[in-house]
């Protein structure tokens, strides 16, 4: 695992200023020739800008396309390709493993400006382009009376096809699912410049894409389901003095069958740290937050589950507070969405694990953690989508105060506890390059051939976003 | 973000930079909100990629001239600023960045005269009643000359009223309660002087003596967000010294863009002599809707006459009310408390009209795509009035509604209410 923002490092060499101007390097000019200036950049200020995500910076570009068609995108690719240059694709790079940030001089492709949207209500249906902001989806399907369910907390900044590539989730998942079950068919162009549609039969590569971190193709379409709003929600917020009750109440409340739609949690420095910035009335105090949302189309069983939740709430020690009005439930999720960044106020950096384990070891997981965390003396926070059982331990740190060896070592240990448990490293962020190191401990060598495999097939030449997801192969052999 | 800022070498502004550029987490939350991006869809000219080309130019590692194009795009409008939830602090950024910048950049002679003329024109009321005047008249010709030229003329409403220069005093009608000064602005005082005198109306029928202290100049954030910094702190002492805080309720300000300057005095003075001063002096600024609403609150305000027919109201955020000062509530209470009047939200509310201070000057193309925009939404709400608090948003919308062929009034908030006092809506 990388700490953020590698390349400013102290000690790492300053590069010469070098003046803007015509394209410095040959697939600058070739890209600039064939597409026009205005999709093509190739200046240095321009490209700097293009070599990070939210949570690291990488090498510059050599040359950044902002293609609006899939056309240009091939044009793009068959570029890069001749030139021998790897490609990384790019949403809106609030990506929080890595992704977009390319590890050596590439070409980047940003797909900011494919935002072409149609909505099919008959079919219940959006085509949209991979640039399009994933709130739009149901913004656009909204007056049709449908909605678009995935909704990362990022949701109005990170793009379908960002989306996509990292399997985005969100408080919505637990009932409804992740991005991945909303696509019907996808669009993409491989590492040789073909166009491929595919829809989800035979065998399902459009799955395979999902999730693949723009390793495997750059997807430049998809077709996504729509689905109708549930016609109630009830919202409740649990406040628990430790978290490890919290995550009791969670296993009991779904244990006593209730399926609600979203079930989040926030310990009490992700708790602060919001109150800070919104000050919507958090329990300051609390060690540990549920927010949960019952729904269906059935007010009574909406309210029968919420009375469940209640209950479990209760018993595992919690205080409960039901959310009296719209706006109050508005607010409360407006405060869990605006967790991950209102963190920045504690440290510039963080590190930032995204595991996933049965839902029966939760408490344990959570208490070890924060054990660790408590131990380390480093500022340490949880919360995530504790409904699937996804956490989001984060280090908080600032690398002038904090030893970043001592982050690494504590994000390791973290990894290790998931695995110790039967859990995975990434529910919803993606391996990138934060979490590829680890792979050789949650994958088994066979899988990994697996994987490797997988990849030779589509990218043999190893074009596409080099460095990310998968470990060296030589080295997975050699550490089985 | 980890920066390697030189700050000794920047001195004060540059811990104020340095403190920016490392809140940010680099998230990409502001995207959305921010105008350039939206239409230009690209990182330089979105907060975060911003953010990043000032850290760069300041640890030395990018030539100014290479990211200034994408730094002069941005408008100032501090949407980002409210997206933001890790606070950073943006507006304080780009405005020391600026005021540090401006000394070291090359600029062609036109386009140094054209500054120079702006930064002239725009703080001096009477200078600019005349040019305003001027401009006018040479409107027929506009079609002929370059398009940085044209853009100011366009923005000229058809006719240009004559100044109305206010007393020093207005006292309080009926019974008096409460004291505040008045900062009367510039440019409004030539264009749109009903602004002030429908200020200074409302203001004494709810039992409030005004000052307008002698000395008072221009707020200064015009020169200060263009970088003119010695300039913009000449103006900001000369403020200081006009008004003394203690003798006032409030200080006042019926343009956004003046009122959030204002605001950000101490920001201006960190780490300078007069920080202090300029601490008790913003603490008491406040924007003529806040104060009003205020007294709304508290039960003390004048009730309105109710409307002759029902109407509509499109309510325009100005940015440097809503984001730059944080004010939404007020002047919609305000509106709402005229019985029937109905306040609509104008899609996309949160994106800037497009005018910013001096930018429809500066860049008239992206001015003017905001601008068609801004002007599309307000008209989507099929709005009886449209209402904003701000001189540069009201000649900027005013332009470009009646481009869309669209004799809607624009008015300032205050001139709502003090038409509803006197039965004439
Ligand atoms: C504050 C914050 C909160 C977040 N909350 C959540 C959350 O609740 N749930 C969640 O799942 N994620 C969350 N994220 C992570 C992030 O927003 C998601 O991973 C999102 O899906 C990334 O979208 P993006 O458009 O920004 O993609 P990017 O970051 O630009 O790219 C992500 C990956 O996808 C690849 N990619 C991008 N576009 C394409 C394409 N067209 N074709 C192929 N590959 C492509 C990139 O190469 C990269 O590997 C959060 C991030 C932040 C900063
Ligand atoms: S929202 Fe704030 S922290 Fe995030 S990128 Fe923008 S300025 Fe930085
Ligand atoms: S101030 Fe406005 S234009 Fe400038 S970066 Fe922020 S949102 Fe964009």
């Amino acid at each position: 695992m990388t700490p953020e923002k590698v390349a400013l490092s102290p000690g790492s060499p300053a590069p010469k200023p070098r003046s803007n101007g015509t394209p410095d390097n040959r697939l600058a000019a070739e890209l600039t020739r064939a597409l026009g200036p205005k999709k093509v950049l190739s200046a240095r200020s321009e490209r700097l800008n293009y070599r990070y995500d939210a949570i690291q910076f990488g090498e510059t570009p050599l040359a950044v396309v902002l293609p609006e068609t899939t056309a240009d995108v091939v044009t793009a690719v068959r570029a890069a390709r001749a030139a021998g240059v790897p490609i990384v694709g790019r949403g809106a790079a609030s990506g929080l493993s890595g992704g977009a940030a390319p590890l050596r001089e590439s070409l980047v492709i940003s797909f900011t400006r494919m935002t072409r949207l149609e909505v099919f209500p008959e079919r219940r249906e959006a085509r949209a382009q991979a640039g399009v902001v994933t709130l739009a989806v149901t913004e656009k399907a909204r007056p049709h009376g449908l909605i678009y369910p995935p909704d990362p907390a990022s949701f109005r900044t990170s793009t379908i096809g960002g989306n996509l590539g990292e399997n985005a989730g969100g408080p919505m998942c637990f009932k409804y699912g992740v991005t991945g079950d909303y696509v019907k068919g996808l669009e993409f162009v491989d590492a040789e410049g073909e166009v491929h549609r595919l829809t989800r039969d035979a065998y399902d590569l459009a799955g395979l894409l999902i999730g693949s971190e723009g390793t495997l193709g750059l997807i430049t379409e998809a077709t996504l389901r729509l689905t109708l709003p549930p016609k109630h929600t009830r919202t409740l917020m649990a406040s628990f003095p430790e978290v490890g009750e919290a995550a009791e109440a969670v296993s009991a409340a779904i244990a006593a069958g209730a399926v609600p739609s979203k079930l989040e949690f926030m310990d009490t420095a992700c708790t602060n740290a919001v109150e800070d910035y919104l000050a919507v009335g958090l329990p300051r105090e609390a060690g540990a937050v549920l927010l949960v949302d019952t729904d269906g189309d059935d007010l009574e069983t909406v309210e029968e589950e919420r009375a469940l939740v209640e209950a479990a709430c209760l018993n595992a020690g919690g205080t409960v507070r039901r959310a009296g009005s719209d706006a109050e439930s508005a607010a409360l999720w407006q405060a869990r969405r605006s967790v991950s960044p209102a963190l920045g106020r504690i440290r510039p950096q963080r590190m930032n694990e995204d595991i996933v384990v049965p839902r029966s070891v939760l408490p344990d997981v959570v208490r070890e953690i924060r054990a660790l965390g408590d131990a380390s003396g480093l500022p340490l926070v949880q919360f995530g989508h504790i409904g699937d059982g996804n956490l989001h331990p984060n280090i908080l740190f600032d690398p002038r105060r904090e030893d970043v060896h001592a982050v690494h070592d504590l994000a390791h240990q973290i990894a290790l506890v998931a695995i110790r448990h039967g859990g995975v490293l990434s529910g919803e962020h993606g391996i990138g390059t934060m979490k590829r190191p680890f792979m050789r401990e949650a994958v088994d060598p066979v899988t990994l051939g697996a994987l490797w495999s997988v990849k030779r097939a589509l990218d043999p030449s190893e074009a596409l976003n080099p460095g990310k997801i998968l470990p060296d192969e030589d080295e997975a052999h050699a550490h089985p | 973000m980890n920066n390697e800022i030189p700050v000794s070498a920047l001195g004060p502004q540059g811990e104020v930079m340095a403190h920016a550029v490392d809140a940010c987490v680099h998230c990409g939350f502001c995207l959305p909100a921010c105008p350039t991006y939206t239409i230009l869809g690209d990182e330089m000219d979105s907060p975060r990629g911003r953010i990043v080309l000032m850290k760069e130019v300041l640890e030395g590692e990018l030539p100014l001239a290479d990211a200034a194009p994408h730094l002069d795009r941005c408008l100032g409008c501090q949407a980002c600023v409210t997206a933001c939830p890790s606070g950073v602090p943006y507006g304080e950024l780009i405005t020391s960045f600026r005021g540090w910048s401006e000394p070291q950049r090359e600029r062609s002679a036109f386009d140094r005269a054209k500054r120079a003329a702006i930064l002239k024109i725009l703080p001096a009321p009477k200078v600019f009643s005349v040019a305003a005047r001027v401009g006018q008249y040479a409107k027929p010709l506009a079609p002929l000359l370059p398009a940085a030229l044209r853009a100011p003329m366009d923005l000229l409403p058809e006719r240009v009223p004559a100044m109305q220069p206010s007393a020093r005093v207005t006292p309080a009608k009926g019974k008096k309660r409460g004291r505040v000064a008045f900062l009367v602005g510039c440019a409004q005082q030539a264009l749109t002087p009903n602004f002030n005198a429908a200020t200074l109306r409302v203001l004494a029928r709810n039992g409030i003596e005004v000052v307008i202290p002698e000395g008072q100049g221009c707020c200064g954030a015009a020169a200060l967000h263009t970088g003119a910094r010695d300039e913009a702190l000449r103006l900001v002492r000369r403020n200081l010294d006009a008004f003394d805080p203690d003798e006032y309720d409030a200080i006042l300000s019926n343009a956004a863009g003046c009122g959030a300057g204002l605001k950000e005095y101490p920001v201006v003075l960190h780490g300078l002599p007069d920080e202090e001063r300029a601490r008790a002096f913003s603490a008491k600024v406040q924007d003529i809707s806040e104060y009003l609403n205020g007294l709304l609150q508290s039960g003390d305000l004048e009730r309105p006459m109710p409307t002759s027919r029902h109407l509509t109201v499109a309510y325009h955020d100005a940015c440097h009310l809503a984001h730059a000062q944080g004010v939404r509530a007020a002047p919609r209470q305000l509106l709402k408390a005229i019985p029937g009047v109905t306040v609509a939200e104008i899609p996309e509310g949160d994106l800037c009209c497009g005018s910013a201070g001096t930018y429809n000057l500066e860049q008239p193309e992206l001015a003017n795509q905001l601008g068609i925009r801004k002007a599309g939404h307000i008209l989507s709400t099929t709005p009886d009035l449209i209402a904003s608090g701000n001189i540069g948003c009201h000649t900027q919308i005013q332009s470009h509604v009646r481009r869309q062929g669209s004799r809607v009034p624009v008015m300032h908030t205050v001139e709502v209410l003090d038409l509803a006092y006197r039965g004439e809506l």
